[in-house]
């Protein structure tokens, strides 16, 4: 009995998401699905041959050299011990005040993002760095993770964000526009989340004491440590942002830029190099066996159409471009209880992509609303990455004890991303001018 | 991580530790080569000949050979949800029937692999600047796909036969 396609892509999901239930690695799921599916179709020999020309093809392309160069930045950073710096900077001018070694904690967060682009990494290297310093002054428990929770966030929104370089690898859009487009939504969210903590302030006034009141010179001091972790931000930025790198010899040059700065400063020993070099690594061929993955699913679903049915589909059901584009945000959501970040936006864009274009969405400015949308993912209960990363580090705090500090955040969130839906011009502003 | 490093090491891990370091290696190169390139282009107006080249080709080594610890480690990026709330002999089961899928998936693609490699080099392809064949690169990269099959059967073997001695599995990607 021949099956039809439909029913080819319908089985084909069906064994994808149980084979990733059963912990087989996303990205393997994805291509012997991909790979068995299109020979169906197809035939074994042509699907069998997708297999190495994919697989070559993939790491061999320089444009996805851009994802081990700025992971290797954000290790180089992250290692340097730049996080600590950050934090002590904000924490100089404004840890006096109610609340505000909460805010604090979110500025150096986007600062510390802003270099590395990985949200959980933020949300890990905060729970060692802020947490105990929250705890010290009597901060409670579920605020001091919860900010840090949302804080980690910003990773994925600031640039140099590799999930935003990624997005804009699998519907062939300008890296650097969408990093640019990133910016005014990520310093939004850092200033919404400013507001949250003062709102909360305003609401307990106990609940958050104020910090020890740091002297002008410490202030200074405390300047001085971040000069050089800034200055490598805007010279990479600057750099994508006036056409003097491509967005792989801006992750190249960072990645260099991090390493000289941290062994000029005496910030970075050999164990340092060793643990940043074996950080990026690994994460990079964590990375490139979904991209694989998702290449040879990819053949699956121009197999099957079905991206076209799904476009028809969606379209056909009658609520509305922003109703599509709400069933899609709910989707999101669902999965972010199930995978990671990365992962989610490789299985799902090459997908949702077209649907998105029929919509007469702007490709730039989805990348940012699903990202953010994702993101929201890594807080938001039953499962959230980021949570789960603040567990693993501080011990002695539940997980519900975490999802009740986030919720204000969450909803902070959901604000902003409503905000950002009815006005695409705050993602698309900047990137428009380039 | 400290007390993975101080635990003292069979000479099979440090196998794979060499492995990984190798992986590591070609990332710094990689950095470095783009570093230099972008120097010599912007201010002394001249250029590494096949930077290009060298790069993407280093990537791909850098890729696989870095897929093969991965493997080996369990450090994929994999959906835990039903592997967390499962009984300890469940995980096992779950343990080893992911590895043997990724077992065989890596195989067909060291396969498949080594035709591309055979094919680039009947072909004679040769790099942009230097006419340097890249096959002897898509080689040492395909070496790195077989040490993955071989570090997968290891790690099969392993999960079966004596689970204690592979590292604690990592509930945490961080992937992102």
């Amino acid at each position: 009995m021949e099956l039809s396609t439909d029913a080819v892509a319908v089985i084909g999901f069906v064994v994808l998401f149980v084979l990733m239930l059963l912990r087989v690695p996303v990205g393997m799921a994805m291509g012997l699905v991909g790979v068995v599916g299109y020979s169906y179709i197809a035939g074994m020999g042509p699907a069998l041959k997708l297999v190495g020309q994919t697989s070559m093809r993939t790491v061999t392309d320089y444009t996805f050299g851009v994802i081990p160069m700025f992971m290797l930045m954000g290790a180089f950073v992250s290692v340097s011990g730049v996080s600590r710096e950050l934090f002590r900077a904000a924490n100089a001018f404004i840890g006096h005040l109610r609340g505000g070694l909460g805010v604090a904690t979110v500025l150096a967060c986007g600062g510390f993002a802003a270099i590395c682009g990985s949200s959980v990494a933020t949300a890990a290297t905060f729970s060692a760095v802020a947490y105990p310093e929250m705890r010290r002054f009597g901060y409670p428990q579920s605020f001091a993770t919860g900010v840090i929770a949302a804080g980690g966030t910003l990773g994925a929104m600031l640039p140099p964000s590799t999930v935003l370089a990624v997005y804009a690898i699998l519907t062939q859009q300008d890296i650097g526009k969408l990093f640019m487009a990133g910016i005014v939504p990520g310093l939004l969210a850092m200033g919404m989340y400013v507001i949250t903590i003062v709102l909360i302030v305003q609401c307990r006034p106990d609940w958050l004491p104020a910090g020890e009141r740091k002297s002008f010179g410490e202030r200074m001091n405390g300047l001085k440590e971040v000069w050089a972790p800034l200055t490598l931000f805007l010279f990479v930025i600057g750099g994508l942002y006036g056409g003097f790198f491509t967005p792989t010899e801006a992750g190249g040059v960072g990645a260099s830029g991090a390493f000289l700065l941290g062994v000029l400063r005496g910030k970075l020993d050999r164990a340092g190099i060793r643990e940043a070099l074996l950080s990026a690594t690994r994460t990079s061929a964590a990375v490139f066996t979904v991209l694989i993955g998702a290449l040879l699913f990819g053949y699956f679903l121009t197999i099957t159409q079905t991206p076209q049915k799904l476009t028809e589909f969606l379209t056909g059901l009658g609520i509305g471009r922003y109703g599509v584009l709400a069933l899609i945000m709910v989707m999101y959501l669902v999965l972010g209880c199930l995978m990671d970040a990365m992962a989610m936006i490789i299985l799902t864009v090459p997908i949702i992509y077209p649907v998105i274009l029929q919509l007469g969405f702007d490709p730039i400015w989805f990348g940012i609303i699903i990202v953010m949308t994702v993101e929201l993912g890594l807080i938001h209960p039953p499962v959230g990455m980021n949570v789960f990363v603040i567990k693993s580090v501080v011990k002695d705090v539940s997980f519900m004890t975490i999802f009740k500090g986030v919720i204000p955040f969450v909803v902070t969130d959901i604000l902003r991303l409503i905000i950002l839906i009815a006005f695409p011009i705050i993602a698309l502003w900047l990137p428009n001018r380039l | 991580m400290t007390g993975q490093t101080e635990k003292a090491k069979s000479p099979f891990d440090r196998i794979i530790d060499a492995i990984e370091w190798m992986a590591a290696l070609f990332v710094g190169i990689v950095a470095a080569n783009i570093f230099i390139a972008v120097v010599l282009r912007k201010f002394f107006d001249t250029s590494i000949p096949d930077s290009y080249d060298f790069g993407r080709m280093l990537l791909g080594i850098l890729i696989f050979w870095g897929i093969a610890a991965t493997s080996y480690r369990g450090s994929h990026i994999t959906v835990d949800l039903l592997w967390t709330g499962a009984s300890p002999r469940m995980r096992r089961f779950i343990d080893v029937f992911a590895t043997l899928v990724l077992l065989f998936v890596v195989t067909v693609q060291t396969i498949m692999l080594f035709d591309k490699v055979a094919v680039t080099m009947r072909d004679n392809v040769l790099t942009y600047d230097l006419n340097l064949p890249t096959w002897p690169f898509f080689a040492v990269a395909w070496m790195g796909d077989v040490c993955a099959v071989l570090l997968i059967g290891i790690r099969t073997w392993r999960l079966i036969m004596q689970p204690e001695a592979l590292e604690d599995h990592p509930e945490i990607k961080t992937n992102e």
